[in-house]
């Protein structure tokens, strides 16, 4: 089998993450809320939302169980990779299907 | 070297004596035979004014540790003891206690499991916790009872170890028994162990931090891994801490103890309270001319395998004296450790393990010396690693 490159993207949450000496003794950690802590890398997909189609709608802004979705300064649709998790809800309730799940491998 | 105050104790006495000159921030325990001694003394002293410990009298095992991990995260230096099952109650929150790198120092009254119900001495209960990341020492008599209280809690705080750290004494054998026991000036034990524990984070009201956070695949082996680390950076700091000690006390501390191993062909290796008879063995045997020695193992985690592969290195057989119960294992439990230790290095001796003293039975110096001659024939017989039960009646 073909093996693919991981997209860029990917490869830079991989390069953040810190070693075992880097780490804070014992996971102890300064609190945060938690926009602190980026989980977007959890996921397989994520949402990519054309823009073109989006009608505002923000179906997608209130389904989001992560709150992953935000609406630029034109009121289109935006996900977040921080913290998208590639559920796929906002991609199911979509009256247009302006938002396609893209699998990252 | 530092002129002992001479007192009468038993072992449970010398824990809380040295703990009552230590004077922890937070004790939570919850009373268990034979380790309820320690907390009866100490609350003693508590109620009296002598410590100025908060005592936290706890409804379990469970509570106990949860109220030591929540106490020891906001820098406290923190102390409990417990026994048999109450350890075994105690086990989830041991990893949460190391997992968290929190110093608490517990005193364990080596006791067999539940059932049957049984109240005398069997190290099992600590053992088992050998993988949850916890220092673990043994002593033999309520001197070391009494000392490891001290040193233990040097080891703890190192903040290279930060791990925290359990030593046992058996039930009965050790914490029962009337003994003399040589303890420190209070102004020693100050002077060796620091006023307050050095706190690099703490969870204080001004600094909010986060203990115990959600960590899964991303980061979960690293910090286990800076638990491993920490484990060999033990190793280095429990001798420094002992050879310390030992220089204070004129007692020589070692993680373990060689008793006339040098030109030995056999030895027997054991821990705890099996030891005094074992050395008494040893020189029973010598008068008779055998060359026989003795190895105590002091610290059981971290295991010092270079140091007993030095100590055992060109003797022909070892019987191992564990008091320890394991079923379906292909040694018994320090065995697999000595095993692992020694396989495939020059001039390593066979193993023979043998599980004795099981929920408090006496092993007898006759029954060593027994011990010493199947060991022998099993080395003569070309044997590389034996383990049986002994000492139990067959019908």
């Amino acid at each position: 089998m073909e093996k693919k490159n991981p997209p860029k993207e990917f490869e830079e949450w991989i390069n953040e993450k810190w070693g075992t000496e880097k780490l804070p003794v014992g996971g102890v950690v300064p609190y945060q809320s938690s926009y602190g802590y980026k989980t977007g890398d959890w996921s397989a997909y994520k949402a990519y939302i054309n823009k073109e189609k989006c009608i505002g709608c923000l179906n997608c802004f209130f389904y989001c169980p992560d709150s992953a979705i935000t609406m630029d300064e034109n009121n289109k649709a935006e996900a977040d990779f921080d913290f998208c998790k590639g559920c796929g809800v906002c991609a199911q309730h979509c009256p247009v299907d302006a938002i396609e799940m893209k699998s990252l491998r | 070297m530092m002129e002992p105050i001479i007192k009468g104790m038993t072992g449970d006495e010398a824990v809380a004596w040295a703990a009552k000159q230590i004077n922890p921030d937070v004790v939570a325990a919850y009373p268990i035979t034979p380790q309820t001694i320690i907390v009866e003394r100490f609350s003693d002293y508590v109620n009296d004014g002598i410590v100025d410990t908060s005592f936290v009298p706890v409804e379990s095992e469970h509570s106990a540790m949860s109220a030591c991990v929540g106490a020891s995260a906001t820098g406290a230096r923190v102390f409990t003891a417990t026994a048999s099952a109450g350890l075994a109650l105690m086990y989830e929150i041991l990893y949460v206690a190391s997992g968290m790198r929190l110093p608490i120092v517990l005193a364990v009254a080596n006791r067999a499991f539940s059932a049957p119900i049984n109240i005398h001495a069997e190290c099992t209960d600590q053992l088992v916790t050998r993988d949850a990341s916890w220092v673990s020492l043994f002593g033999e008599s309520a001197q070391e009872a009494y000392d490891e209280t001290i040193m233990s809690f040097k080891i703890a705080e190192n903040p290279k170890v930060l791990l925290p750290t359990m030593f046992g004494v058996e039930g009965f054998i050790v914490t029962h028994a009337l003994e003399r026991v040589d303890t420190l000036p209070d102004k020693a034990i100050k002077d060796f162990l620091p006023e307050k524990r050095e706190v690099e984070y703490a969870f204080t009201p001004d600094e909010i931090r986060t203990f115990g956070s959600l960590v899964l695949q991303d980061y979960y082996m690293e910090i286990k891994r800076q638990q491993e680390d920490a484990m060999q950076e033990a190793y280095k700091v429990t001798k420094e801490v002992m050879s310390e000690y030992s220089e204070i006390t004129g007692r020589n501390y070692e993680i373990i103890e060689k008793y006339k191993l040098e030109d030995a062909d056999y030895a027997f290796v054991s821990y705890g309270a099996t030891a005094g008879n074992a050395k008494a063995v040893v020189d029973n045997l010598r008068e008779k001319g055998e060359k026989v020695g003795s190895l105590k193992i002091r610290m059981y985690r971290p295991f010092p395998a270079p140091d007993i592969y030095d100590a055992l290195k060109g003797i022909k057989a070892v019987s191992i004296l564990d008091r320890s119960a394991t079923f379906g294992s292909p040694g018994t439990i320090v065995q697999s450790d000595l095993a692992t230790a020694l396989f495939g290095k020059k001039d390593v001796p066979s193993l023979h393990g043998y599980i004795n003293g099981l929920g408090g039975r006496v092993l007898t110096i006759p029954e060593i010396e027994q011990i010493y001659m199947k060991t022998k024939t099993y080395h003569d017989d070309g044997k590389a690693l034996t383990t049986e039960w002994f000492g139990y009646r067959k019908r």
